[in-house]
């Protein structure tokens, strides 16, 4: 898709990320098309209700398209290995064999910085070897040399990893923290907290696809914040904005990733190995080949991004948790974390 | 490679096994060649990991022992070679070695005749031999048959069906004795083993004097194209392994070199076992197999003191084979190719 505007089909569009990429591409005056589980919020909009595992309702949504951006991904906070393989492999060989068949000039494969587990060195890289250290990063991984596989066999496919990812109407695992914060009950760093942690603003991470679908040939990009610091000043900067009392407090790294990890595989809260390996762990991406190749220039910081999405939880706090969201567009529950939060620290 | 006039042929090939460890290595050099590969795979989620590699593979899902499936895998074919790789090595019952090993091999090669294939490309094992007797003696392909436990008896009832067959004038067959394998796309058991020799917790049995011949998978796969490729080879067998078998000690200090030269920490300790332990684990093995019963552990403990190796010459001179790839090359190559998956060795 060279030319400035074209069809494109969205999957996952309907969910967190994805109905933010949807809004953007049409504001482009993109065509707009959604293939997704649910319909989306504006059943106007042109869409596809199908499941990702179905290589014959992906190749009817093909029809007529002249790039795929691909978002359709089992969250980490699924917690179910053989779904991460069936959706974030199978699925995603499903949508090159359907790009594939139909012709279509590109794909954008959305993948994950979890590809990296704990990295040995910062600032990672496009090239820095992968070594996820769970399911979820291992399904993802190999979505990504599936793509690879493809592009050897003739087909246009560039790969945008994102840190993680935070805007208005975010939520998962970060409605946790943003009811903490709103309540003025403490929020937690592991050990000191100056882990340098980078998130990136869903906007942002549209404009990186977008972009990344108008440039032929096959790369890789690594998409985050360029201005962020160490998880403690994020957080730090967001309870300082929402001024509730709130402060930010240090819990002992391993006894409190043990509880993590004990609490999540019981389901008592509701974290997954990829949240208690990498909240206390330095994970940040040099953005400069996106910077130079794609003309990108991400508009948000940690720390304006983390208050957006703040703030429009606020706003939303009293409707949210309705059916038919996917996980990073209902809030997570809290479970036994209701009695954290309460605690007089 | 110098071919000559063993130049593979341009006509399609079928592939039973296509998702396994030594399919997925064959059916990629295949659609390397340019040939169309009609691909039979046991579960549905293989079929589109496999369909991305290449335009030119078209997968099949099902069972060497469903006649349905094999309809459906020769349909339309035209002339073809059908390289017979599916079998089952470490089955969940005995009788299932005779099910899938025996019974399908029997309905694959019918297939086979019915569909006039040029060429029908068996793989067999060292198993139906049995274990040599001195760790300096070697099979050659006049050794006398002498089946190990269930999974030899299968493999050797299967050449049997397939020599019969040829001399009937059903197919022109020939036969690929593979021992050990090593190489990319490798199975779990492989990578536990790795691990655990990484770990140094894979015992040496006895003083790892006894000789075993291995083969790298694109040693295998270059055999397999070469008994394609040589109308001599009608109706013979030949052992297809590495230059020369290696000992037990050779093969745990390289599998330890090539872990360490891939930057992995690698435990010095190598723990010993008396070789009493493996006649004890063969005669459990031989009375669980003798009641139905398939015990993995055990099976590979009874093999494991035992010298089995064999002899190329035969390979070398009537098909040209000429393995060049060294044990630490090859190992290394099986290490990055987890590594690149994001398995944890």
């Amino acid at each position: 898709m060279s030319d400035e505007r074209g069809r494109l089909l969205i999957t996952g569009g309907a969910g967190y990320f994805g109905s933010v990429l949807a809004d953007r591409a049409r504001a482009e005056g993109h065509e707009v098309r959604i293939f997704d589980l649910n319909p989306p919020d504006d059943r106007s909009t042109d869409h596809v209700i199908g499941d990702i595992r179905d290589l014959d309702a992906l190749r009817a949504a093909c029809d007529g398209v002249d790039a795929i951006l691909h978002n359709v991904a089992q969250v980490p906070l699924a917690k179910d290995r053989d779904l991460f393989w069936s959706v974030n492999a199978v699925g995603t060989a499903n949508v090159l064999l359907a790009a594939r068949d139909a012709k279509v000039a590109k794909v954008v494969h959305t993948s994950s910085s979890a590809i990296f587990g704990i990295p040995e060195h910062n600032p990672v890289v496009e090239d820095t070897p992968p070594r996820p250290l769970e399911a979820y990063g291992r399904a993802k991984l190999e979505g990504e040399l599936l793509c690879h596989d493809a592009v050897a066999s003739g087909l246009d496919v560039s790969i945008v990893r994102p840190r993680t990812v935070l805007g208005h109407g975010r939520l998962g695992i970060m409605a946790i923290l943003f009811e903490f914060v709103a309540d003025g009950a403490p929020v937690f760093v592991l050990g000191s907290g100056d882990n340098k942690y980078q998130f990136v603003h869903a906007d942002d991470l549209a404009d990186a696809c977008l972009r990344a679908a108008r440039r032929p040939g096959a790369e890789t990009y690594n998409i985050g914040c360029r201005d962020f610091g160490t998880m403690r000043e994020t957080l730090q900067s967001l309870v300082d904005h929402a001024n509730t009392g709130s402060h930010v407090v240090s819990l002992p790294a391993k006894p409190a990733q043990v509880a993590m990890q004990a609490l999540g595989q019981s389901s008592l809260v509701p974290f997954a190995p990829y949240h208690w390996l990498l909240f206390g762990e330095s994970l940040w991406f040099d953005v400069s080949k996106a910077e130079r190749e794609l003309d990108w220039h991400p508009t948000h910081s940690n720390a304006s991004a983390v208050i957006e999405s703040y703030e429009w939880f606020r706003a939303h706090r009293e409707s949210l948790g309705g059916d038919g969201k996917s996980h990073h567009q209902s809030p997570a529950k809290l479970g036994l974390l209701k009695l954290v939060k309460r605690l007089p620290l | 490679m110098q071919l000559l006039d063993r130049e593979s042929p341009q006509r399609a090939a079928v592939v039973t096994g296509a998702s396994g460890w030594l399919g997925r290595n064959l059916v990629r050099a295949l659609v390397a060649q340019g040939r169309t590969v009609h691909a039979l795979c046991a579960r549905a989620d293989e079929a589109p990991l496999l369909e991305v590699v290449s335009p030119l593979i078209h997968t099949h899902v099902g069972d060497v022992r469903d006649p349905a499936s094999l309809d459906g895998l020769f349909a339309g074919t035209g002339e073809v070679t059908v390289f017979h790789v599916a079998a089952v090595i470490h089955p969940a019952s005995v009788r299932e070695f005779f099910d899938v090993n025996v019974g399908g091999t029997e309905l694959v090669l019918d297939s086979a005749r019915r569909a006039q294939a040029a060429r029908f490309v068996h793989v067999s094992s060292n198993s139906p031999f049995g274990a040599n007797a001195r760790p300096t003696d070697r099979f050659t392909e006049d050794s006398p048959f002498d089946p190990y436990m269930g999974y030899g008896a299968s493999k050797l009832e299967a050449e049997q069906i397939v020599t019969r067959g040829h001399e009937r004038g059903d197919v022109d067959a020939v036969i690929i004795r593979a021992p050990w394998f090593y190489g990319p796309y490798q199975p779990p058991r492989q990578s536990q083993w790795f691990k655990a020799v990484r770990k140094g917790r894979f015992p040496m049995l006895g003083d790892g004097t006894q000789q075993r011949s291995m083969v790298f998978t694109e040693h295998l796969v270059q055999g397999l194209l070469r008994a394609e490729a040589t109308p001599a080879a009608s109706g013979r067998a030949y052992w297809i392994a590495d230059a020369e078998p290696y000992e037990l000690r050779t093969i745990l200090a390289t599998v330890r070199e090539a872990l360490a030269a891939e930057g992995l920490p690698v435990s010095g300790g190598q723990p010993r076992i008396p070789r009493v332990a493996g006649v004890v684990a063969e005669r459990m093995d031989g009375l669980l197999q003798s009641r139905g019963k398939y015990v993995q552990a055990l099976h590979v403990l009874g093999e494991l003191k035992d010298t089995i190796a064999c002899d190329i010459s035969r390979a070398r001179s009537e098909l040209g084979y000429d393995p060049q790839t060294s044990l630490l090359d090859g190992m290394r190559a099986s290490v990055r190719d987890c590594l690149e998956h994001g398995e944890i060795l």
